[in-house]
C-alpha cells in the first residue's frame, strides 16, 4: 500500500496538473508566419500573420517537448530569430495556445527554402 | 433597304463589342454567368454597412465604394488613411527592424468609431501609439485592371529583380514579402501576395466587417474591445458576399489607354528615352487563370510591382521587408482618371509628383528637367492617355 501510494505521489509529481492543462488535445489551428518575438526564457514565441493588410500576432507557448526543425534538423528555441518564417502546428488551452511543431521555412530576408 | 438596315444594326452592334471598357466596366470576354456575377458584385462592392450589420468598431469607411468612387465605383478616393509602423536601423536585440506595430492595432489606425465604441471609451479614432516613429498618409487609389495584376506570375515580377543593382544602372527594385515568405504586390508597400487577400482583410480593416476569411474583429490599440461595443456576431459579412466583391474587383478592367496625337506620342517616346519606363515598365504579361478573361493578356500596367528607394523626402513607414523609402513603383494604368497623386496624395498634377521623385528615380527626374518646356508637357500629355 506505501509502495502503490509512494508510486502516485511519483507519477502526480512528474506530471502535474498544470502541465498536462497546458496540453492541447490536438493541433487544431496551424499558421505560417515571422517570428515576432522570441521569449526564450518563458518559452514562448509571437507570430505575425493575417490576411492583407488585417494583420495579427499570435502568441504561441512552446512546451519543452515541442521539436523545432529546419530542413529536418533539430533547433533550439534560442536558435529561432525574429524574421525567421515558421510554420507552426498549435491548439488552445484555457492558458492559451501551445505549440505541437514548429518548423523554420525561411526568413523575410531571403524568402522561402521548403515549398509549403 | 431591309438589307441595309439590318447591315447598320450589325455594325453598331459590333462597333459597341469593340468599344474598349470604360472605367467600372468589366473586362471583356466574360461569359453571361460571369457578368451576372460581376453585376452582383457590383451591388456587394457598393453596400453601405452600420453598427447593426457588422461596421466597426474601428473603421475608416462603412463600404468599399466610399473611398473607391470616382469617377465610379472601383475609382479611386480622396480619403487619405493613417499607417503608423515602428522602424529602427539598428534594431533592439531580438526584434527586426521593422515593427508593423501589430500587437498595438496598427499598421492601420482607423479614424473613425461607432457611436458604442465612443461612449465606452471617448475616441474619435484609434490612437496611434508612442511607439510608432513614423505616421503615414494612404490615399485610396482606384483599382481597375488589379485582377490583371494579379494573374501576373511571380517568376515575371522576379525576373527584373536586381536587388544590388548588378547591371549598374542605378535602379535596383527588389521584391517585398508577405510574413509568410510569399512574394508581396498589392499595396503601396507590395505586402499583400494576392488580390483576394487584399480584399478579404479590407473588409475587416476599413470597414470592421469581419469575413469568414478574416474573422479577426482586431483589436483597439492592442486591448479587446470593452463588452457591448461589437454587438454583431462574426462573421459580419457571408462567404458568398465576400466572395461576389472580389469577383467584382478582379474583373475590373482597366481603363483602355486612349489614342496618342502626335504630341502624345512624342512623350511616350520621352518617357522610355530619360528612364521612367524603368520602373514603369510598360506591359506585363498574365499567366494562367481559371477566368479565361484574365488569361494571357499583356497589361499596360506601366509598373514593375518591386520596391524601389525613392528617397528620404517620400519616405514614411516601413512595412515587412520594405525600409521607409522603399515604395512599389505604382502603376500608372487609369492615372489620368486621378486627381491626387503619389502614396499619400501629396501632389495635385502628374510634374509636381515627378518633381518628387528621388533616390532611384532621381537620375530620371534630373533628365526630365533637362527637357524643353515642350518635351515636358509632351511628357504630361503621354500620361494623361493613360
Amino acid at each position: 500500500m506505501t509502495r502503490f501510494v509512494l508510486a502516485s505521489f511519483c507519477i502526480i509529481a512528474a506530471f502535474p496538473p498544470a502541465a498536462t492543462a497546458q496540453q492541447p488535445a490536438a493541433p487544431t489551428h496551424s499558421v505560417q508566419g515571422a517570428v515576432r518575438v522570441v521569449d526564450v526564457r518563458g518559452r514562448a514565441i509571437e507570430v505575425t500573420t493575417g490576411v492583407g493588410m488585417a494583420l495579427r500576432v499570435v502568441r504561441l507557448q512552446v512546451p519543452a517537448a515541442v521539436r523545432v526543425t529546419a530542413a529536418g534538423a533539430a533547433l533550439s528555441l534560442t536558435q529561432l530569430a525574429p524574421g525567421d518564417i515558421v510554420r507552426v502546428s498549435y491548439g488552445g488551452t484555457p492558458g492559451g495556445y501551445v505549440v505541437y511543431t514548429i518548423e523554420r521555412v525561411g526568413s523575410m530576408a531571403t524568402g522561402l527554402e521548403v515549398t509549403p | 433597304m431591309r438589307a441595309w438596315c439590318v447591315g447598320l444594326a450589325l455594325a453598331v452592334v459590333l462597333a459597341a463589342c469593340r468599344r474598349p471598357p470604360r472605367p467600372g466596366e468589366p473586362l471583356r470576354g466574360l461569359s453571361a454567368a460571369e457578368r451576372a456575377r460581376f453585376d452582383s458584385g457590383r451591388v456587394a462592392f457598393e453596400s453601405v454597412f452600420t453598427p447593426g450589420t457588422g461596421l466597426g468598431p474601428l473603421f475608416n469607411a462603412d463600404g468599399c465604394a466610399e473611398c473607391h468612387e470616382e469617377p465610379v465605383a472601383g475609382g479611386a478616393g480622396d480619403e487619405i488613411e493613417r499607417h503608423a509602423a515602428a522602424f529602427h536601423a539598428t534594431p533592439p536585440a531580438g526584434t527586426r527592424p521593422c515593427d508593423e506595430l501589430v500587437a498595438l492595432g496598427g499598421p492601420v489606425f482607423q479614424q473613425r468609431v461607432t457611436p458604442a465604441l465612443r461612449a465606452a471609451v471617448g475616441i474619435d479614432s484609434e490612437p496611434v501609439p508612442p511607439e510608432a516613429t513614423a505616421i503615414a498618409g494612404r490615399s485610396s487609389p482606384d483599382i481597375f485592371g488589379f485582377g490583371l495584376l494579379d494573374a501576373v506570375p511571380d517568376s515575371e515580377i522576379l525576373a527584373r529583380a536586381d536587388p544590388d543593382d548588378r547591371d549598374r544602372d542605378g535602379i535596383s527594385g527588389r521584391p517585398n514579402r508577405f510574413f509568410d515568405g510569399r512574394l508581396g504586390r498589392f499595396g503601396r508597400k507590395a505586402l499583400v501576395p494576392t488580390l483576394r487577400e487584399f480584399n478579404d482583410g479590407a473588409t475587416t480593416i476599413e470597414q470592421g466587417v469581419t469575413n469568414p476569411v478574416a474573422p479577426d474583429e482586431g483589436t483597439f490599440g492592442g486591448r479587446p474591445f470593452p463588452p457591448g461595443t461589437d454587438p454583431t456576431p462574426d462573421p459580419e459579412l457571408s462567404r458568398e458576399a465576400i466572395d461576389l466583391v472580389d469577383f467584382f474587383v478582379r474583373l475590373l478592367a482597366p481603363p483602355a489607354a486612349q489614342r496618342l496625337s502626335r504630341e502624345a506620342r512624342r512623350g511616350r517616346d520621352a518617357f522610355a528615352s530619360i528612364g521612367c519606363a524603368t520602373c514603369h515598365v510598360p506591359l506585363l504579361h498574365t499567366g494562367d487563370s481559371p477566368i479565361r478573361a484574365l488569361q494571357h493578356r499583356e497589361v499596360a500596367a506601366y509598373t514593375d510591382l518591386l520596391l524601389h528607394d525613392m528617397g528620404p523626402d517620400l519616405g514614411d513607414i516601413c512595412f515587412a521587408n520594405a525600409t521607409p523609402s522603399e515604395f512599389r513603383t505604382e502603376p500608372l494604368m487609369g492615372v489620368r482618371l486621378m486627381t491626387r497623386f503619389l502614396h499619400d496624395g501629396r501632389a495635385t498634377t502628374l510634374e509636381q509628383a515627378i518633381e518628387l521623385h528621388n533616390g532611384e528615380a532621381a537620375r530620371a527626374r534630373d533628365r526630365f528637367r533637362t527637357l524643353t518646356a515642350e518635351e515636358r508637357a509632351a511628357l504630361v500629355a503621354f500620361l494623361k492617355t493613360l
